[in-house]
């Protein structure tokens, strides 16, 4: 009979992100949390514009301008990873889907590579409207901004906003409900993180504050983390959540 | 076939299930009775991989859930609800599981055509009625068509014609050599559908025989089924 052939892992890998996408592809929170970031954004954008070209005390920078809402949407794309989580555990989905894809790791491994495969784009067209928005809306009056720069800069955002939608997965995971999850996470980038990063040197190997040395170089403080000591150390940050939401979900009766 | 062997679920100080052990044979459909909190959920969830044995076995063709190669080939389980997230629609939901399994989309038409809801296919799951829902689960567990079903209160919420539709369908599934485990509250339904009858109560199975074997002397299944699980066998006080 057909269940007596075996399937090999690959094969069952694929299928499950397969299954994965498609379930992304099919919520529409999903849609709707992705599309009012990027609407936020631009609004934000446009209005970090205007406040730019009333400021007299100096010269507006597009790329600064056009990323100056992303601390602000980042609370959608945390939403997001949260809401892909817990949207398992209602009307009892989570069963459907651990007798669909009983290995436990190779399915939560599947579910957030298949976010990531759906929040990169998102992150990359999102971070670059707004930079677009405030490049032509400056015009002239933007002070010269590189390619090269631009471009490193847009990276470190996709990737800040990919990882940070992961570790918000993770919380979702280990919590499975979407409230308790978004006040502990957005609790952290709103209040605690802001807190901590006035009282303490160390905060700058915090997830929040080692993202922001991605996009938001410190070139005058000697003491900052470099985009790529950053990047490495929010991708540790993000390893960290995962293994432990695995190590739960693995022992966890559902 | 499915074996259950010496299965002890405890969760802190409370014994769910105190070692018990049945079979159910393929080719037959068996009934899966007991009381609520007696542990036929606790053993259905165990068997499917979702929730983790203190110790003892539970094993589908000799293998537990969570190393079946071809799980929705192998097993359908309908467990209570739909299984299915309420903002997606009926055939969404399907979509997703084919795929997990690489079954090609005429399939989820298929099942969708089975249990009677392709017009409603396009509708969000939490639109669907309680009788809907069930049959969106039994469409996800009919997907794979698998060896092994296990339906846990399959007739939950559906109309005397989907009762029968699914008494026919599980008397089909048997027929054909495969296994079906079912449990129910309706002794009068069960009775006409199961050939094998496993009762649990408190945790212990408390009998395990042919349908004849466990109505023995009692006249019918529920007279059967109050005298194992109550104190004074159903008597009700006058």
């Amino acid at each position: 009979m057909s269940a007596e052939v075996a399937r090999p892992h690959s094969r069952e890998f694929v299928q499950a992100l397969a299954a994965e996408l498609s379930k992304l592809w099919s919520l529409p929170a999903v849609w709707l949390t992705l599309g009012g970031s990027l609407i936020l954004n631009l609004v934000l954008a446009a209005a970090f514009v205007s406040a730019g070209l009333q400021d007299l005390t100096g010269t507006p920078n597009a790329l600064d301008i056009g990323l100056a809402s992303i601390s602000y949407i980042q609370a959608g794309y945390i939403v997001l990873g949260i809401v892909a989580s817990c949207s398992e555990y209602t009307g009892g989905q989570i069963r459907t889907t651990l007798t669909a894809m009983p290995r436990r790791s190779l399915q939560l491994i599947a579910a957030h590579l298949a976010l990531m495969i759906v929040v990169v784009p998102a992150a990359l067209i999102t971070a670059t409207s707004g930079v677009l928005l405030a490049a032509i809306a400056l015009g002239d009056a933007s002070a010269p901004v590189e390619l090269g720069s631009t471009v490193g800069i847009l990276a470190g955002v996709t990737g800040y906003l990919g990882l940070t939608t992961l570790i918000s997965a993770s919380f979702g995971v280990l919590l499975r409900r979407t409230l308790p999850a978004a006040i502990v996470v957005l609790g952290y980038y709103f209040i605690a993180g802001p807190l901590l990063r006035e009282q303490t040197a160390h905060a700058k190997y915090l997830p929040d504050t080692a993202g922001l040395a991605m996009w938001f170089p410190q070139p005058g403080d000697a003491s900052a983390l470099s985009p790529v000591h950053g990047a490495t150390v929010l991708v540790a940050w993000t390893l960290g959540a995962f293994v432990v939401a695995l190590a739960v979900y693995r022992k966890r009766d559902t | 076939m499915l074996t259950i062997h010496r299965l002890v679920k405890r969760r802190g100080s409370r014994t769910i299930l105190s070692g018990i052990s049945f079979q159910a044979r393929s080719g037959r459909v068996t009934g899966f009775l007991g009381p609520n909190g007696a542990g036929k959920s606790s053993t259905l969830r165990i068997l499917l991989g979702l929730d983790s044995a203190t110790s003892g076995e539970a094993l589908i063709n000799g293998v537990p859930y969570a190393r079946l190669r071809n799980p929705l080939a192998t097993v359908g389980a309908l467990l209570d609800g739909s299984g299915a997230h309420r903002a997606r629609t009926g055939r969404a939901h399907l979509n997703w599981i084919a795929r997990s399994a690489g079954l090609p989309r005429s399939r989820v038409d298929e099942v969708l055509a089975i249990v009677g809801l392709t017009d409603a296919a396009s509708q969000r799951v939490g639109s669907y009625s309680l009788g809907m829902g069930r049959r969106l689960g039994l469409a996800a567990a009919l997907l794979g068509d698998p060896e092994v079903l296990i339906l846990d209160e399959p007739v939950n919420g559906l109309d005397p014609e989907g009762i029968r539709w699914i008494r026919t369908l599980v008397r089909e599934r048997a027929a054909t050599g495969r296994t079906v485990l079912l449990s129910s509250h309706l002794m009068g339904e069960l009775a006409e559908t199961v050939d094998d009858v496993i009762v649990i109560n408190q945790g212990r199975i408390v009998a395990d025989g042919t349908l004849a074997e466990v109505i023995d002397g009692h006249g019918t299944l529920e007279n059967a089924f109050f005298a194992l699980t109550t104190p004074n066998g159903g008597r009700v006080a006058q």
